[in-house]
């Protein structure tokens, strides 16, 4: 993956080197999404913006936490959402998630607002970092997708160009044959490009043209046949699925299914061809292209042996709930481990990012709940982010305090 | 607007033409059924059953430790410990928790149903701001997998409504979440009906955009006060027609107008106001609009700025329906803390309730008001499940004008009753039993009772 902002991190690390404070969490229930498993009564030793150290023999630290009956998870990961691209759905000004001439090449990471007032009502539902994917416009490459945390901080992109996205199944106009159809047709015509040059390469020929820099657009295609990126298609039907399937198998790309309304029906076809899915746990609500979605869907993707990632739908504000829909999906079949690797390493795993699981020398993004980390009565007490601890608080608290509070005077006045 | 004369009214109003002289006979009183698409629900199979041994949450703020609910005939009949009753189907319900039927008070199951397709988007009547002549029921498909799915969350009651495209979207109707082909046959008996409003961004976006009144909020308010104003003069043009009719004169009675009848049943106290309004200042003018008219201003659904007048809408006797966190996908929702539906319920008097206006969160009320629960909790508040379960059962039929027929666990009312595989306020609750007027309609554990709506039948 590349790091576009290694340099940036560099600086970050070098001022908080500065000032470092390691941290040690300990007697803490720890699912560790590694072979490890869960750990209790476990210690865990933050340094550097990384993980140092898994039940060390010699707990030293400069701030000692004691979590015991509490637990620790990775820091849960958003997936396919406008988190930093939209402040508010209806206002357009605050918007920009879409682009109508958007092609294969829209990348919307520039558009990123670390401030948005979504991004620390977020954390409150232990979400450390997300996939973002723009939702492009009238073509069927909605853009490129972006991984940012959510510090809040203006270097929050980690990095760019993370998957190309594409939407194909119902159409309100027209046939979804088109689509498939000029899917293959597209990576047909790139891979036949990228055959001649390298044809052209091996040749040695000191010819003009093969220098000729090539579009955008053939370097999007490209990152994708050449393995460096996950192709995410959103799909429902079980013959779009299919189509998929064959795609992957003939171009020899990483394809992620996203939606996936009817993939139970073809839930062995998928494991097969060992194609991650990411859903809408909750989602179980027929449509034409999804008439079997129902809530023991994850259950039955799970058990045919697919790697299955949620993401909430709908809207971005509601993206703080993705812990809450891991656990209906437990209480519709799903084992608690394969529901937080949903939400944590299988998501990770999906867009092969440094997230996801508490091993030495991992990203220190870490939640420390008051209790099992799906449950409503829990919360979470505390959240590091590439080994900062940051809040939880938000506007809609400081809303809470104003209206709450007592004062003789007007509520402007209650700060 | 097209006005309707229905041939009934022609007649009368023919035979009154020659005036209304008290020595001529009086013709016969002009009078308009007010229930021409009259329910026909009829209750499900149902037998004398006693659940035993569970922890039962009543909707009158009580909670009762290994207690038994005992239903006969229909309603309930006792709620209390080491219950008996001859020849009474026994459900062990040791470990389970016990409340009643799950209201929501804000659905479009049926008039925008799954699947999502043209043919069936029947929520709005976006033709023009004041469409208070139609009536959700004549939209409903009753066919709408979705009304399956929320039964197997535990709602048996639901008001289903039109969008808030318009001023005044028209009537909404409530259900019984029964199986039926026929929206009569789902139909709540003697429920009153609702009259949809909306505030805000929706109307005046959608006329707005067609270069048609209302554009602004002011343009919004000048269109309630209009059609009120025509309302009041409708009402007293009929109150005049019955005085004189009822003093043996030979009145000519007034021109029916099927708009009018729904607001005029509004101001005649028979027709409850809900109203989509998000903000503090716009609910606050609403309650002085229904002042200025004389009606009362109902419930208000989507408040998300109800925690900052509280106060007020407990004075008036409003209810706020809400969601528990959902806010941002537009300015008028851009205010919104999770602890809004405790700020509310905390004030004397008042009648917090939660919604859905979802097809999926219906299906997990009890979740969407645990949520409320722990959050408040979390931040100054001691509230109890006991509490918190009235915000989606007596709050709700409070609101829908049904709290004297369900809502609670009271002896005499209806036996609308959700069994829950422990306590229902948990992320892992599911409704494991559910009865609607004392038959059961839904049981997790046998097929027999998980009701297939023709549209899903069948389907490869």
């Amino acid at each position: 993956m590349k790091l576009f902002k290694s340099s940036l991190i560099a600086l970050a690390l070098a001022s908080t080197v500065a000032n470092a404070q390691s941290i040690a969490i300990t007697n803490a229930t720890v699912h560790t999404m590694t072979e490890q498993g869960t750990l209790t009564n476990a210690t865990v030793i933050i340094d550097d913006g990384v993980i140092k150290a898994i039940n060390p023999s010699d707990v030293s630290a400069d701030t000692v936490i004691d979590a015991a009956g509490k637990i620790l998870t990775p820091g849960l990961i958003g997936a396919l959402n406008q988190i930093g691209l939209v402040e508010v759905g209806a206002v357009s000004r605050t918007r920009d998630s879409s682009e109508k001439k958007a092609d294969i090449t829209f990348d919307v990471s520039s558009a990123f607002n670390p401030k948005s007032s979504v991004i620390p009502y977020t954390r409150k539902g232990g979400i450390t970092t997300s996939i973002v994917a723009p939702s492009g416009g009238d073509d069927m490459f909605k853009g490129q997708a972006f991984y940012a945390d959510l510090t809040g901080d203006f270097d929050s992109i980690v990095s760019t160009n993370t998957a190309a996205i594409v939407s194909l199944g119902a159409k309100s106009r027209g046939s979804r044959a088109t689509t498939i159809v000029e899917l293959r047709e597209k990576l047909t015509n790139a891979q036949e490009k990228l055959a001649k040059a390298k044809d052209k390469k091996s040749d040695k020929k000191d010819d003009k043209k093969s220098d000729k820099k090539p579009k955008d657009s053939e370097i999007a295609m490209n990152r994708i046949l050449e393995g460096k990126q996950p192709l995410v298609a959103y799909v429902d039907r079980a013959t779009d699925i299919l189509a998929l399937i064959k795609i992957k198998k003939d171009f020899g790309i990483n394809v992620v299914l996203a939606g996936a309304g009817d993939a139970e029906r073809v839930a062995e076809q998928i494991a097969e061809a060992k194609i991650p899915v990411i859903l809408g746990a909750i989602n179980n609500l027929p449509s034409f292209d999804a008439l079997n979605r129902s809530l023991v869907t994850p259950a039955k993707l799970f058990d045919a042996g697919v790697k299955v990632s949620y993401a909430v739908s709908g809207d971005t504000h509601n993206l703080y709930m993705l812990r809450f829909d891991a656990g209906i999906s437990v209480a519709n079949g799903v084992s608690k481990e394969n529901a937080l690797a949903a939400v944590t390493s299988n998501i990770a795993d999906t867009f092969n990012i440094d997230a996801g699981r508490i091993a030495v020398g991992k990203r220190a993004d870490l939640v420390l709940w008051s209790d099992d980390p799906f449950e409503l009565s829990t919360r979470v007490e505390r959240i590091w982010i590439e080994g900062e601890e940051t809040s939880t608080s938000s506007r809609q608290d400081a809303l809470r305090d104003r209206y709450t509070a007592k004062s003789d005077m007007p509520r402007a006045y209650v700060k | 607007m097209q006005k309707f004369i229905p041939s009934l009214l022609v007649a009368a109003v023919s035979v009154g033409l020659t005036g209304c002289l008290q020595s001529e006979k009086q013709a016969e009183k002009v009078e308009f059924n007010k229930n021409p698409y009259p329910s026909t629900y009829k209750a499900l199979p149902q037998q004398t059953t006693l659940l035993r041994n569970a922890t039962v949450l009543t909707g009158t703020g009580e909670r009762i430790e290994q207690a038994d609910v005992l239903m006969i005939g229909g309603k309930i009949s006792q709620v209390g410990k080491g219950l008996s009753a001859q020849g009474a189907v026994e459900v062990d319900a040791s470990d389970k928790w016990i409340t009643p039927g799950i209201i929501d008070v804000h659905s479009h199951l049926g008039v925008y149903p799954s699947p999502s397709a043209e043919s069936h988007s029947d929520g709005n009547e976006a033709t023009q701001p004041n469409t208070s002549e139609v009536w959700a029921e004549h939209s409903v498909w009753p066919q709408d997998p979705g009304f399956n799915r929320a039964r197997a969350g535990g709602i048996t009651t639901l008001q289903i409504l039109p969008g808030s495209a318009n001023l005044f979207g028209g009537r909404g109707v409530t259900l019984l979440n029964v199986p039926s082909h026929t929206m009569q046959g789902m139909k709540f008996p003697e429920a009153p009906y609702g009259l949809k409003m909306a505030c805000g961004e929706n109307p005046k976006r959608v006329y707005g955009g067609k270069r048609v009144s209302p554009s602004t909020r002011m343009g919004n308010m000048a269109g309630y006060r209009m059609a009120w104003a025509e309302a009041v003069e409708y009402k007293n043009a009929w109150a005049r027609y019955e005085a004189d009719y009822a003093a043996g004169k030979n009145p000519e009675a007034p021109k029916r107008d099927i708009e009018l009848d729904t607001l005029k049943g509004v101001l005649d106290g028979e027709i409850l106001i809900h109203n989509h309004c998000y903000k503090a200042e716009e609910m606050a003018m609403m309650i002085d609009l229904s002042k200025e008219f004389g009606y009362h201003a109902g419930t208000f659904h989507h408040a998300i700025e109800a925690y900052k007048i509280a106060d007020d809408l407990a004075k008036n006797g409003n209810c706020a329906a809400m969601w528990p966190d959902w806010w941002g996908f537009k300015m008028e929702a851009y205010d919104m803390i999770q602890e809004n539906v405790a700020v509310v319920d905390a004030k004397a008097g008042s009648c917090a309730v939660v919604h859905s206006d979802s097809g999926t969160t219906i299906q997990r009320l009890n979740q969407e008001a645990g949520k409320v629960m722990y959050r408040a909790n979390e931040n100054g508040f001691a509230i109890t499940p006991e509490k918190a379960i009235t915000w989606i059962t007596s709050n709700a039929a409070r609101s829908l004008g049904i709290q004297d027929k369900t809502g609670s666990l009271e002896a005499g009312k209806r036996a609308d009753v959700v069994v829950w595989n422990g306590n229902p306020f948990s992320v892992y609750a599911q409704a494991e039993q559910v009865f609607i007027e004392g038959a059961k309609v839904y049981d997790r554990a046998d097929s027999k009772y998980q009701a297939v709506s023709d549209f899903s039948l069948g389907q490869q």
